[in-house]
Parts: C-alpha cells; structure tokens; sequence
C-alpha cells in the first residue's frame, strides 16, 4: 500500500512542480518543498494509511493550479478584471482633442482647411461612434448644416427671411422681464 | 446568488486570511503545518491548505513575518515562522480597522435580522 501512496503524493507533487514552472527556481523549490514536507507530517498523523485516505489528504491539499494562481499573486478574480476595463474606455487623446479644437476653432484659424482637417480627425479617431461623427461633421460651429441650411433659404425665400440668430430669444426674454418689472 | 455568495465568501476569505495567520503568530512561533492545523480548527477558513504556503512566503518577502529551519522530532526539518516588528504593526492596524468595519456591518445586519 505504501508504494500505492507514494506513487499518488509523488504524482501530486509534479503536478505542483508543473504549475510552477514559470517561476524562479528558488521559489518553486522552496514551496514544493513545504508543500512536500506539509504531506509527510498529514501522513504522519493518518490513523490507517489506505488509498482513499491518502487521496482525501491531498485533496485537502488543494488543486495545484490553485495553489499556484495564489502563489502568482492576490486577487485572481476581481484586481485583474478591472484595470482591463479601465484601459478599454476610451480616453481624450491628441487625436480626439485635437479634432474638438479644430471644429470649433479651426475654421478661424486657417478657413476652411483647418475644419476639414478637424473633421479628418474625427473620422480617424475611435473614440466616437457613426452617429457622433455625423453630428460632429453637420452640426458643429462650422459644420456643414449652417450654410447648407443658409444656402437653402436664400434660395427658396431670399426676400423675406431673416436668419434666425441664438442671440433673439434671449433679448425677447430679456425685454418683456424689463417691462413687467 | 449562491454562486455569487460563495464568490464573496471566498473573497472576504482571502482579504482576511492572512491577518488571522498574522494573529496566530502573534504570541508564538509556529511552523507551517501547525498552522494550518490551526486555521482549520475554525470552520471555514481554509479550503485548500496548499494555498497557506504561498500566502506565507508573501508575507515573508514583504517582511510581515520571518523563518527559520529547526530539525524535528520525527521527520524532515520544518521551518517556523514567527512575526517581525513591521508584521505585528500591520496586524494592529488591521484589528483597529476590522472592529470599525465588522461594529459598521453588525449595526446593519444584525437589527435586520431581529426583526
């Protein structure tokens, strides 16, 4: 029976060996090794040695690839998830940032060609969707809604239409809070 | 839900495990199988005993505990660990924040349970 025991502890332990392979020698030695000496003394103290108590020990023993991932570092589960998620948002980067900057103010700076080059950007960078780009290419100061908006109305009512600027609401408001106090 | 019970469990287990091997060294000097043995006498806190070895050889390398070899009475030497300064500080703090923790949890749970 004894051979029996031997050959099951002798297989546990390389399989520990195995799943230790990626690390320094000195560390996969020494716990193999207390690991090693842990199962004499359980064996030790076993009341009859059978197979079936040899097993039950080293399953207490624990799974090798367990005893490994605890030797690999704290937290398996829930530290190694959340830094990914982290990294995978997106984040402003000079391509987003520079896309914003050029769309608003780019078109002042060099007219035309630095919005063109604003919205390059923005098509060139992942951190926007389809829909985003869209808005970001039509409605944005400078995009291309305004004056193909203009161009529409001057041409089917170029008499009597006057654009409507963000400024008249406010002053409207502005006006009759004036009167009324 | 037992699935994601058994996940927190295993969690609070492993955030605490190594204060309560930290505690058993506290007053004495002990060598690894001996305290696992004590670890196991609590329900519980140990699932594979396998895991404590590379739990200490953590704590040796952040110099929470220290060993040593000493021949034994009966078979292989056996390495004994016991508690440096730094470890028995890490070990206060932890206890002072374990009561906080543990008074804060029990206020709510335990007056749920009562009703």
């Amino acid at each position: 029976m004894s051979t029996r025991a031997d050959e099951l502890i002798n297989e546990y332990l390389d399989r520990l060996e195995e799943e230790l392979a990626d690390f320094p020698s000195t560390r996969r030695r020494e716990l193999v090794q207390e690991i090693s000496a842990h199962i004499a003394e359980a064996r030790a103290s076993l009341e009859n040695e059978d197979e079936a108590s040899i097993r039950n020990l080293l399953d207490r023993m624990g799974d090798p690839a367990d005893i490994a991932a605890e030797a690999a570092g704290p937290p398996p589960a829930e530290a190694s998830r959340r830094p990914e998620a982290i990294v995978q948002e997106p984040r402003a980067g000079a391509i987003e940032i520079g896309a914003l900057v050029l769309l608003l103010i780019g078109g002042l700076v060099l007219p035309v060609i630095g919005w063109i080059v604003g919205v390059v950007l923005l098509w060139v960078s992942s951190a926007w969707t389809l829909p985003q780009k869209l808005l970001g290419t039509l409605v944005v100061p400078g995009g291309l809604a305004l004056p193909i908006g203009l161009g529409v109305l001057a041409t089917s009512s170029a008499t009597c239409v006057q654009v409507p600027l963000p400024a008249t609401p406010n002053a409207m408001a502005c006006s009759s809070g004036g009167s009324g106090g | 839900m037992v699935a994601t019970q058994d996940a927190l469990l295993a969690q609070m287990r492993r955030g605490t495990l190594q204060y309560c091997v930290l505690s058993l060294l506290a007053d004495e000097e002990r060598y690894g199988f001996d305290l696992v043995r004590g670890l196991a006498e609590l329900d519980g806190m140990v699932t594979s005993e396998g895991t404590i070895y590379p739990l200490l050889s953590r704590l040796r390398r952040d110099g929470l505990v220290e060993s040593n070899w000493q021949e034994s009475p009966s078979g292989p030497p056996r390495r004994y660990y016991r508690l440096t300064n730094a470890g028995r500080a890490a070990l206060d703090a932890f206890r002072l924040e374990w009561r906080r923790f543990r008074d804060a949890v029990d206020h709510f749970v335990e007056r749920t349970d009562e009703r």
